[in-house]
């Protein structure tokens, strides 16, 4: 049983570690703010998770604080992306794309209709 | 023209003596006994597995207690300098836009996750790296968090500045029961008990637990007022 523990954590691990990667990558390749933000944000906390998960079938006797590094990454990593987001939209950064569409934009008209 | 030649010159004396200087420090030698010392001797005599916090709090404690009182005097500085009556009609929010829910409602929920971190890492001080000021620094992030997502989000500067008192009280209280009942101001009277204890070290754990709160409330009144006081709509009443 021990062995098998060992082979899902390494699993893990690598998995944590091509995502971290990816997100590095896309940080470095993605045109605008927005597209980096997506990119470092879901492949990093995604990445990261899984990595923490690794670890914690590799060591199990730390599983109780890696859940709670889990957690707080699950919860602090999108909402920081969020805030960044939103405050660089709101300081009007508009988002690089061909076909100059910005849902966002829409749905605060939308808003500002019904009040 | 005149200027430029003593300039040139000021600067090759200084060079002078740096490179001179450099050039007696011997290179890739151990020279440096009082940091073996340390590094031998805190797991032995303290049973302090960190031997920077057994460096800070009890070889250099007396200097910390001085570091301490020196933060504590930038926070009461920056408060005096950047306090300002409030005018008629002013309201207390600090941002324009009200800050998401989602962000309202995720900080929620961080804020004490934030909380038990810097706890932890100053009551750990002894046996991790960190300690009391990188807790008190955690949980000043956690009270910057609720003051950027919620407008209207208050922070009593009186419960602050009792929390201060209190915990800079004990810190010099504990080091005046040292010279009572040792030799020395700051002397570890309390067991050192075993290594990698949570409850180790003597006094070092009270004293960064002193430190922790002492931080805290310290950067949160930093915060706090930096934040009060430099919203745009104040600086256009200016």
């Amino acid at each position: 049983m021990g062995i098998f523990l060992v082979y899902f954590g390494y699993f893990f691990v690598t998995i944590g570690a091509i995502f971290l990667f990816l997100g590095a990558l896309g940080i470095y390749r993605m045109p605008d703010l927005y597209t980096r933000l997506q990119a470092g944000t879901k492949a990093s906390t995604l990445g990261a998770m899984s990595l923490i998960l690794g670890v914690a079938f590799l060591e199990p006797d730390w599983w109780i604080k890696l859940i709670i590094m889990i957690l707080f990454i699950a919860f602090s990593n999108p909402l920081s992306s969020h805030a960044i987001a939103r405050g660089s939209y709101k300081h009007n950064l508009k988002p690089f794309s061909k076909e100059q569409i910005d849902a966002y934009e829409e749905v605060e008209e939308s808003k500002e209709e019904q009040e | 023209m005149i200027k430029q030649f003593f300039v040139i010159l000021i600067l090759s004396i200084v060079g002078y003596f740096l490179v001179d200087a450099f050039f007696k420090v011997p290179f890739g030698e151990k020279r440096n006994n009082v940091g073996n010392y340390y590094i031998e001797k805190s797991p032995v005599d303290l049973k302090v597995s960190n031997a920077v916090t057994a460096i800070v709090v009890n070889y250099r404690g007396f200097d910390t207690l001085g570091e301490v009182t020196v933060l504590f005097l930038a926070a009461t500085g920056l408060g005096s300098i950047m306090y300002r009556r409030k005018q008629k009609g002013e309201k207390e929010a600090r941002a324009k836009n009200p800050s998401s829910r989602i962000i309202q409602i995720g900080s929620q929920i961080l804020f004490p996750m934030i909380i038990l971190l810097g706890g932890y890492v100053f009551i750990h001080g002894h046996l991790s790296p960190g300690g009391g000021f990188q807790g008190g620094a955690i949980i000043a992030t956690a009270s910057l968090l609720m003051l950027i997502s919620y407008r209207k989000f208050k922070i009593n500067h009186n419960t602050i500045t009792w929390i201060e008192s209190i915990a800079g009280v004990v810190f010099a209280s504990l080091g005046f029961v040292g010279l009572v009942l040792g030799r020395t101001f700051l002397e570890n009277f309390l067991p050192s008990g075993e290594l990698n204890d949570l409850l180790s070290g003597g006094i070092i754990g009270i004293i960064y637990i002193a430190v922790g709160f002492k931080v805290a409330s310290e950067l949160t009144g930093v915060i706090d007022t930096v934040l009060l006081n430099n919203r745009p709509e104040a600086q256009k009443e200016n």
